[in-house]
């Protein structure tokens, strides 16, 4: 591709945007509702694991962190496979009728979003002072309220892990191809439409669905150093 | 009358060290301690296990004839308040802070606001209210945690070092509350260095070294 042909593609991208493209659009909508309900049904999941892993005194807990942390590097695609496996019509849960849905990509993202929300979590709490828990106990907290605070101390951290899970799964392409199908209207999120695009030589579209990426991820980093600033650099 | 607390045959280890060895020890209601002993004699530590912050590895507390542990500990940690020698404040507010236990046992919104000026006025914090917890000095962090526990007005204070980093009057703040747990029938521990304090009249005193009581 010549410089020329990427210009073009670059405002024609921009065109595209600024015309409100209605497929466009929807691509956008899809992998912002997909992303978001994935994030509301992992995060609190998430967030009691790593507390528990961090804070509690049980048997395995070194084996499930290091799972944990294994999981970090699990391949999406790999993720996609055993659930369209499973989601397949001859597949355990098959008669659900899950695969190539919104909720299949939903179950997809929350699964790799989790082992990033909660290897960030532990080490918000591993990190935290431990004073913190004792001063909440000794001023009459029972273990929830201890905990609560805890977590409301590296809010910073907790924070820091909600974003960056987000980060990984709005971006994510193995899974939500796998398991959505890249349906235009229903299961195409932003990179599956990238994909598509590309493939098709449809450069603008890609391009101008990858602005809208870089814009959301930038808008996460601008969120996170604004929060981390606040935190005082704690 | 039953003691406050009773402590047998208590030990709390780390690896091979021994932190603390006690075969018996009573607190009584109405009666101020204070503990003495070198650092790493076992002051905080022991501390810490009548706050329930710190399980025996053996032996038992009791806690007004019970012992310490599921439902009691819970009673405990409502009655009994801890201060560390270097304080934690929560990242909030000052008066958030003062308010956290309070607000913990469901004490009304508007007495809360009152209790919390009151000790704002007890700590001389008045200077310093609007200032985050974390720009703080040592001295001041005390301050906060001093006024953070007496709000409560617990009936068990147990204060580590308090007065290491205080200046005169705060100092008699503390001393006051030594005073003040023998005329309202309270209990307060407290684990020092400063001769002010081990001296006061009234106190029983009570020396810690590797772990195990001695006399005095």
């Amino acid at each position: 591709m010549t410089d020329n042909t990427i210009w073009d593609a670059v405002s024609a991208a921009f065109s595209l945007l600024v015309s409100g493209d209605a497929e466009l659009w929807r691509t956008i909508f899809i992998s912002l509702r997909v992303t978001i309900i994935a994030l509301l049904i992992a995060t609190p999941f998430a967030i009691w694991t790593g507390y528990v892993l961090a804070t509690g005194r049980f048997r395995g807990r070194r084996t499930l962190i290091v799972l944990l942390q294994s999981m970090l590097s699990f391949p999406t695609v790999v993720v996609g496979l055993i659930l369209y496996l499973l989601f397949t019509r001859r597949g355990p849960l098959g008669a659900f009728h899950l695969l190539f849905t919104q909720d299949a990509m939903i179950i997809g993202q929350a699964w790799i979003a989790f082992p990033v929300l909660a290897a960030f979590t532990l080490a918000a709490v591993q990190g935290a002072d431990l004073r913190i828990r004792e001063t909440a106990l000794s001023l009459g907290a029972n273990r929830w309220q201890a905990a609560l605070t805890l977590l409301s101390e590296v809010r910073f951290g907790v924070t820091a892990s909600v974003l960056n899970g987000f980060g990984r799964v709005i971006s994510e392409v193995g899974c939500a191809m796998m398991v959505g199908g890249n349906i235009a209207g229903v299961t195409r999120n932003i990179p599956t439409a990238i994909a598509l695009e590309t493939s098709k030589g449809e450069f603008a579209q890609g391009i101008a669905l990858g602005a809208v990426l870089l814009f959301l991820a930038l808008g996460m980093n601008i969120l996170l150093s604004t929060l981390q600033g606040r935190g005082g650099g704690k | 009358m039953t003691a406050l607390f009773v402590i047998e045959q208590f030990a709390k280890r780390f690896g091979a060290r021994e932190l603390l060895n006690i075969p018996k020890l009573e607190f009584e209601r109405g009666v101020s301690y204070v503990l003495t002993g070198d650092n790493g004699a076992g002051k905080t530590t022991l501390l810490k296990a009548l706050a329930g912050l710190e399980p025996a590895n053996f032996g038992a507390i009791r806690y007004q004839g019970r012992e310490v542990g599921g439902d009691v500990l819970g009673e405990l940690r409502r009655d009994v308040v801890y201060v560390h020698q270097h304080p934690y404040l929560f990242d909030t507010s000052i008066a958030a802070n003062i308010a956290y236990g309070l607000k913990l046992r469901g004490i009304a919104a508007t007495q809360i606001r009152q209790r919390v000026e009151a000790a704002i006025e007890w700590g001389k914090l008045g200077e310093v209210r609007d200032t985050p917890p974390q720009r703080l000095s040592g001295g001041e962090m005390q301050r906060v945690a001093l006024a953070r526990a007496w709000v409560l007005q617990a009936p068990v204070m147990l204060f580590d070092e308090p007065t290491a980093n205080l200046d005169h009057a705060s100092r008699d703040r503390v001393i006051e509350l030594i005073e003040q747990a023998v005329s309202e029938n309270n209990c307060v521990v407290v684990a020092c260095h400063d001769h002010e304090i081990i001296n006061l009249p009234h106190v029983r005193r009570l020396h810690l070294d590797q772990g195990k009581i001695r006399p005095q």
